[in-house]
Order: C-alpha cells, then structure tokens, then sequence
C-alpha cells in the first residue's frame, strides 16, 4: 500500500526550487546603490570637499560603488529562492546571512503584483505575499522580479489552496464588474480635492527653492515684483492655484490610470497604475466596513468614491492607509449597483434617521468653541501689535464659516438599522456614508458627556477591525433612549429573534 | 441592558490610583511653585494675583488625589454576561462598551509593580479592532475572569 501511496504524493513533495527573473539582478543592484547613496550622499560629499574637489576620487568611488552592487545584485539573484511544497510557501534568501521564511498557505492573506518602471520596462512583475499577522510595513515576502507566466502560475498554486470550488470559477475567470473610463479618470482628478495637498506640495518646493537661489536673484525678483505687488500677488497665487490643481490630476491619473474592479468567487481584484501597474487581492472576508465618499467637489455632481475598510491588508502597498480605493469616481445612484456584484453584504437603501433638531446647537456650539479660541488669540494679537479694536474685531468673521460648518455637519449626519446592517452618514469636509455589517462589529459603546446627558442625547460608537487595529464608527446627538436600542440591537444572538424584537420595538421607527 | 454591569473593581483600586494621583500630581504642583514664585520675584505684582498658579495647581492636585479616584471608582462596572463583555466607566463622559464575547481574540492579566505591592491586577482583552482592559481587581478575581473570558470566548467561537 506504501508503495503505491508514494508515488502518488512524490511529485509534489520534492520542493521543486525556483528562480527569480534575472532582471532581479538589476532591481536589486538598483536598490542597493539607491540605499548607499542615501547613506553616503552627506559624508560623501563632504569628504569630497575636505580633499578640495578631486574629480577623480568622485569617479572611483561611483565606480565601486556601481561595480560593488552589481556583484551584490547577481550574488543575491542566485541565494534567493523560492517553492510552494506541503501547504507552505518558502522563501529562502540572503547571500552572508541566509534567512528562510516559511509562510503556511492558509495565513496567505493576499498576494499582489506590482509593476515599478524597471519591472514594466523588462515585462516582470514583483509579487508580494502577505499574511494576516504582524505589524510591520514590510510586505511578509517579496519577489522583485517574476515573468507574467511564474507570477501566475504562482498566485495560482498559492491561492488554488484557498479555494474549495476554484474549478467552476477558474474556468469563468475573473469577472469584471467595472472599469474606469477615461473621461471619469480626468474628472475624478479634477475633483479630488487635492488641491490643498498639492498647494502645500508647491509651496514646499518653492520654500526649497527659494534656499538654494543665491540670495541677490531672490532679491532681485522681489524688486522686480513690488510695485504691481496687489494684483500680481493675486495673479501668482491663481498660477500656483492651477499648478497645484493639474498637478493633483496628474496624481490622480497616475494612480488611478485604467483602474478595474473584478470579482473572482470571494475575491476581488483591483488594477490600476499608469507607469507603476498595481494588482490587487481583496478577499471578500476581510471586508470590514464599506464607505460611500462624497468630496464636496463631487457632490453637487452626484458623483461618489467607494472605499473599504479591511482587516490585515493595506500594509507594505504605498497608499498606506488601511481602507484601499474599492472604486475611485461613480454617480452616487450607482453605488449600490456596485456593490450588489462586489460585496452584496454591504448594499443598503434604507432611509436615513436624521437627528433631533436640538441637536443642531450642540453641533454648531462644538464648531464654535475652537473657533472662538483662534479668534480671540488672532484678535488679541492684531490689537496689540496694530493697537486698532476694529481690525481686531475682524478676526469674529471667522465665525460665521465655523457654525455654518458645524450646521452643514449637522444636516448630513444620520444613521438606520438595516436588517443587520448599521448605516452611518457624517460629513467633516466630505460626507461619508458607512455601512457596517452587525458580524464585522467588535464593539459598540454608548458614551454622554454631561450636557448630553441633560439634553436626553448621546453619542454611539462601534469599532471594527482596519488594517492591524482598528477604526471606529460613530453617530453623535442622536436620542440616547436609540443609543441604547442600537447597543442593544446590534448584540450578538439569533437573527429571527432580532428581526421580532425590531418589529416590535416601536421606538425605533419614529 | 438598561441595568447597570453588576461588579466593581477591587476597592484597593482608589488606593492605587490616589497612589498614581499624588506621582502625577507633583510636577504639576512643583510647576505652580515656580509660577507664584517667577510672578512675584519678577514681575511683583499683588501677592493674590502671585499666589493664583499655586493656589489653581494646588485645587488641581486635590482633585487628581482625593476624588477623581472615588468618582472613578464608582462609576466603574463591568460584567461577563453570557454573550459579552460590559464595561462602563467615566467620570465625565459616561461610557457604555459591549464587547461580544465572540470577537475576543486573547486574554492576558497585566500587574504593574505597584499592582503588585497591593495585590491587584488588570485583566486586558484584544479584539481584532483594538484592546480593552478591565482594570485594578483582586488577582485571583482578575485570574477567575480571565479565565472565565478565555472559556467563553472559545465555546462562543465554536457555535
């Protein structure tokens, strides 16, 4: 019987050793001169300097320097190694100090391909693994450089033990269920509301500028500026403005450039990337909590960004932030649409309960007190250094803005209970509607701070699992006796007795 | 749900956190001290106007000692129901947490040295959203609910 079991299972035992690309070479000798020339940039240079500029010492050095990782390259290219065998994905690598990472397909949480400019120009891909655990910003292993048919055919041997009916999908493929035109490309950047990001961007880069000009051309530019200084300054500033703003649809484009969703089974796939070609796994389970974002450049429009919160993913990818763009710019209407082929669980039209209209002054008051604090500092300040009240008064037009905010906030918070889904909507600059399945919840609090308290209002908070942590949900001013239905209702416990009690609780639906 | 969680902390818990107080509150007097003092060497005002940073710091350090601790102490309850976990606690903001058993990952018991010197522990729970903590309880109560955490925890795992 032994004899006959054996060959069975010999085939795939012997871990069968695999190589990367040999473009792997090149990306890691690439690296290594980038991290040198980090390192060595600074004392470099000032050596150089300390020896009176000898032209040739610069030469040698960059010679070493290139001829150095170039070995570093091919000798790491041929310690490195790779072999899916016995339900384990193994790494080995490292030319002095050998390291071998054993990751059990099971913790495979999600495997990527990305494609940097080097990658692209060779037609490779790097694939990156990774698993639910730890918290680092590493990916947990790293292939820098695989060919199209390697990296499939290892995603394939990794995730195929992941999948117990893979036959009936593989066969269909990867669905997809939208792509990004181009036309919703350039509008999603031109209402990113970026603008703000890349301004700041633009003023760094204008800061640096300004320190590595010789001070007399500064100078001299600022003469030259002076008597036109009012509408110059405007003119400059409108300039800057649109810099900053094609610069945010660039960023926009090269992000999001061919962006398309696809649903395989419980998994869905996103690509998107003009010169870095990003893939990406997002397993259906992980889905914690879903987000309808409406900038408030994009909601005159009607238009909206989906985003999902999702447990253990997101880490190592440079978007670093654990809720990943699930579509970047769609018609608010058709969010559901989406969803119901993306992620069923988290599709929700249930009417909003707005809050109680004595709420309003908590939120306008809350806008205000911050406000109230910079205008008196900024008022203060105007008096004693220009000595006139009605300049000074000036700094109370801050208010207006901050309980318009604090109103605006107001209006677009709201919440429902949909079956077994908490909805919750709320605006700082954008409004957000999440949607919150009762299952992802790890805990839900009913916090009252004492005016709370005495005005019958209290704030509701869950909490569910994001990246390696966790985020929270909150609804604030909304009647405290539906604070407590909702701690009560979002328990655990059977469905059916859940779906009685809300028929039964009338309170709720008032 | 309407009633409070049943238990309290252990009432050594007010000891350990006037304890706690009085190291927190000695910067923060020593800071007044020097105010008073640079006012009225320096500057020379009235002595009342002089005396204001101690005398704020001094109500401030009497609140951190002698009350905060009480008020916290009462206000804090909790209690392993069948399903969850309920937590509340606050002395200004009042906080209802539940915590379903199901989503508790591990457990552990936390003693810090002055924990120790009074017999108290902490009882830390981690969902995968982040941990809570029960603290200051008699060891052996807080090894009970650890426990008790952990078998609860893996039989509402299985269902």
């Amino acid at each position: 019987m032994n004899s006959e079991t054996n060959p069975e299972q010999r085939p795939e035992t012997p871990p069968q050793l695999r190589y990367l690309h040999p473009v792997a070479m090149l990306i890691g000798a690439i690296k290594t001169i980038r991290r040198w020339v980090g390192a060595a940039a600074i004392p470099g240079i000032a050596a150089l300097a300390g020896t009176g500029w000898r032209l040739e010492l610069a030469i040698l050095g960059v010679i070493v320097l290139v001829v150095g990782s170039g070995v570093w390259g091919v000798l790491s290219w041929r310690a490195t190694t790779y072999s899916v065998s016995g339900g384990a994905f193994y790494l080995r690598r490292g030319v002095l100090q050998k390291s071998e990472r054993t990751i059990p397909l099971e913790h495979v949480q999600s495997v990527d391909t990305v494609q940097g400019i080097v990658q692209r120009f060779f037609g490779v891909v790097e694939l990156r693994v990774e698993t639910a655990g730890g918290g680092t910003n590493q990916p947990d292993a790293a292939l820098s450089a695989l060919d199209r048919g390697a990296a499939e055919t290892l995603r394939r041997e990794i995730e195929g033990s992941r999948r117990v009916s893979a036959e009936d999908e593989e066969e269909s493929g990867p669905e997809v269920i939208r792509k990004l035109s181009t036309r919703d490309l350039l509008v999603a950047g031109a209402t990113s509301g970026q603008i703000g990001v890349a301004l700041s961007l633009v003023a760094v880069a204008s800061q640096v500028f300004d320190n590595f000009l010789p001070n007399n051309i500064t100078e001299r530019i600022f003469e030259l500026l002076a008597p036109r200084s009012l509408t110059f300054v405007l003119l400059l500033a409108l300039v800057l403005a649109l810099f900053a703003w094609l610069l945010s649809i660039g960023g926009t484009v090269l992000a999001y450039s061919g962006f398309t969703l696809s649903r395989d089974g419980d998994f869905l796939y996103i690509r998107r990337g003009l010169l870095e070609k990003r893939e990406a796994t997002l397993p259906l389970a992980r889905i914690q909590a879903v987000r309808i974002v409406e900038g408030i450049l994009r909601q005159p429009f009607g238009l909206a960004m989906l985003r999902v919160e999702s447990a253990g993913y997101g880490r190592g990818t440079e978007d670093v932030s654990v809720s990943t763009t699930l579509f970047p710019l769609l018609p608010r209407r058709e969010a559901e649409r989406l969803l119901l082929v993306a992620a069923p669980e988290f599709v929700t039209e249930a009417p909003l309960e707005s809050l109680p209209a004595r709420a309003l002054r908590r939120y306008v008051v809350r806008a205000l007190i911050p406000t109230l604090l910079i205008a008196l500092v900024v008022g203060l300040n105007v008096w004693f250094a220009a000595g006139s009240v009605p300049l000074a008064l000036l700094a109370l037009l801050l208010l207006p803005p901050a309980a318009l905010h604090g109103f605006f906030r107001y209006r677009a918070a709201g919440w429902a209970l949909d079956e077994d889904r908490l909805v919750v909507r709320n605006r700082f600059i954008s409004r957000v509607t999440s949607v919150v399945p009762r299952r992802r919840i790890q805990s839900r609090s009913v916090v009252e701070s004492p005016f709370q308290r005495r005005a019958g209002l209290a704030t509701f908070r869950v909490r569910v699992a994001s990246g390696s942590g966790g985020t929270a949900f909150r609804v604030v001013h909304l009647e405290a006796f539906q604070a407590d239905a909702l701690l009560d209702r979002l328990g655990p416990g059977r469905p059916e007795s859940r779906a009685r009690a809300a028929g039964s609780d009338a309170a709720l639906e008032s | 749900m309407k009633d409070e969680p049943a238990e309290r902390l252990d009432p050594r818990a007010k000891t350990l956190w006037r304890l706690t107080g009085i190291l927190r509150a000695v910067p923060i007097l020593v800071g007044g001290g020097l105010g008073s003092w640079g006012l009225l060497r320096e500057v020379g005002p009235s002595i009342y106007i002089g005396l204001l940073p101690a005398l704020g710091t001094l109500v401030l350090a009497a609140l951190i000692v002698f009350f905060v601790p009480s008020l916290r102490w009462r206000r804090w309850r909790y209690e392993i129901r069948a399903e969850e976990v309920d937590l509340q606690r606050g002395i200004v903001w009042v906080s209802r947490t539940l915590v379903p058993l199901a989503r508790i990952q591990h457990v552990d018991t936390r003693r810090g040295p002055l924990e120790r010197r009074l017999g108290l522990s902490t009882v830390i729970f981690y969902t995968a959203a982040g941990p809570n903590e029960i603290p200051e309880l008699a060891t052996p109560v807080a090894e009970s609910v650890r426990d008790r955490i952990a078998e609860l925890a893996r039989t509402r795992d299985e269902l």
